[in-house]
């Protein structure tokens, strides 16, 4: 089970300030919403694409439009017939199949939700998840929020691990009857053991952790361990700069 | 001994974050149409074991985490809200001030609002936020489904587990 989002590379949005690259991912998340023209929100599109190319590599860039293609093509089919007011664009007799409005609304959507998955995207493949984490305690994420992050960091590979055992070894106590054809109902009953035995274990683990957590001074002033800073960033205020400054400049130039 | 507490608080959330998690990305029951993830199952365990602040952290962080890794990052927030407020709304409806057997009626009103919370939540989000109206309709019938299959195995889970391991109960909050 993979929980790393990060793309390994030296691009310069590697080398951004992760702070500055959050705030940036938030106003061009802003900014797809607020009224720009449709050129604008396209522009903005193969610009977020481009960057992303240069950055995480095309193959990326490729796998991340493949992820949202089902969806995007459901939007674009049917999203146009649910605006029947405005101009007739297609029609069949006397019955208006698409209008104009609802072709520009199908677009401007597709455009958008495209928009946004690549900023999403390019924050979580360029950062790795400790330097998110630090960007966001620096924003003021309390102290109990990113350690109970951290720590379910920690404990995915592991519950995930004693899953896959227990569901093997349950397989090989039932013999040939799990590769029969069964219906989903039926599928559902049979995983009921299964993750009865997976929760137990994960349950079991809570009580050392917060053992673990008090031997390690959680709840004391000065704690025994604390998160390391976002220092070996060394153009922060650059960065923040640009992040600030280009969807800024984006929204003058293509504001509607 | 609130010292000790806040630690048994924050051990319990990161566990259980990590339930979700696994559960929403690792178990998946392929279907005709697609594949139905357990998350809901996670959620409703959740929510019926270990009440409503325990639920709504881990349900929305947990699926909002799941989002984040399958390459979904779009869809957190929106999953953060909605499961959160699944696991928050399904707890407070169970919740129980002594350890009597919840009423078959609790379960079912429980079963409706959860069934509700997630296919209009999606529904509202999604429509607004990203997909639009037709594509965040044509998702209800299968959240409906997903989140029904939830609540169902999600209360068998939860007695099962109180059966095989009965500290359980001690660890709820």
């Amino acid at each position: 089970m993979t929980t790393n989002t990060f793309v390994a590379g030296d691009g310069f949005l590697y080398r951004m300030d992760p702070r500055a690259k959050i705030m940036a991912m938030l106003l061009v998340c802003v900014f797809l919403f607020l009224g720009i023209t449709l050129e604008g929100l396209y522009a903005t599109v193969v610009l977020l694409i481009l960057v992303g190319s240069v950055n995480t590599g095309i193959q990326h860039t490729g796998r991340t439009f493949k992820s949202i293609l089902p969806m995007l093509i459901f939007m674009v089919l049917f999203m146009p017939f649910n605006v029947r007011g405005g101009e007739s664009l297609i029609s069949i007799g006397s019955f208006t199949l698409i209008t104009r409005e609802g072709a520009l609304q199908a677009a401007r959507l597709g455009g958008r939700f495209i928009g946004i998955t690549y900023a999403c995207t390019l924050l979580f493949a360029t950062t790795p998840m400790t330097d998110v984490m630090l960007g966001l305690r620096w924003y003021r994420l309390p102290y109990k929020a990113s350690l109970v992050v951290t720590l379910a960091f920690t404990y995915i590979p592991f519950i995930a691990d004693s899953f896959i055992q227990i569901t093997e070894s349950h397989r090989l106590r039932e013999g040939g009857d799990l590769e029969k054809k069964r219906s989903v109902f039926k599928r559902l009953k049979d995983l009921l053991p299964t993750l009865t035995s997976a929760l137990v274990v994960a349950l079991r683990s809570i009580p050392y952790l917060a053992m673990s957590l008090e031997q390690r001074g959680f709840g004391r002033k000065e704690k025994r361990t604390s998160y390391h800073s976002l220092d070996s960033y060394r153009h922060t205020f650059t960065d923040f700069l640009i992040s600030f400054t280009i969807p800024i400049v984006l929204w003058l130039i293509f504001k509607a | 001994m609130e010292k000790n507490r806040n630690a048994l608080k924050v051990a319990v959330v990161a566990v259980l974050t990590a339930v979700v998690v696994v559960f929403t990305m690792i178990v998946r029951i392929p279907t005709a149409k697609g594949y139905i993830n357990l998350c809901d199952v996670a959620i409703c365990f959740i929510a019926f074991t270990f009440g409503p602040w325990s639920a709504f952290i881990a349900a929305g962080l947990g699926t909002a985490l799941a989002d984040l890794f399958s390459g979904y990052a779009q869809w957190a927030p929106i999953s953060f809200v909605v499961h959160g407020l699944e696991g928050l709304l399904v707890a407070l409806i169970v919740r129980q001030k002594d350890s009597v057997t919840i009423p078959f009626v609790t379960k079912i009103l429980a079963g409706i609002v959860c069934m509700a919370t997630v296919s209009l939540g999606y529904f509202a989000l999604s429509a607004i936020f990203i997909s639009g109206v037709s594509v965040a309709a044509a998702e209800i019938p299968w959240n409906l489904l997903q989140s029904g299959v939830g609540v169902v195995l999600g209360l068998a889970l939860a007695a099962a587990v109180k059966r095989a391991y009965p500290p359980v109960r001690s660890l709820a909050w």
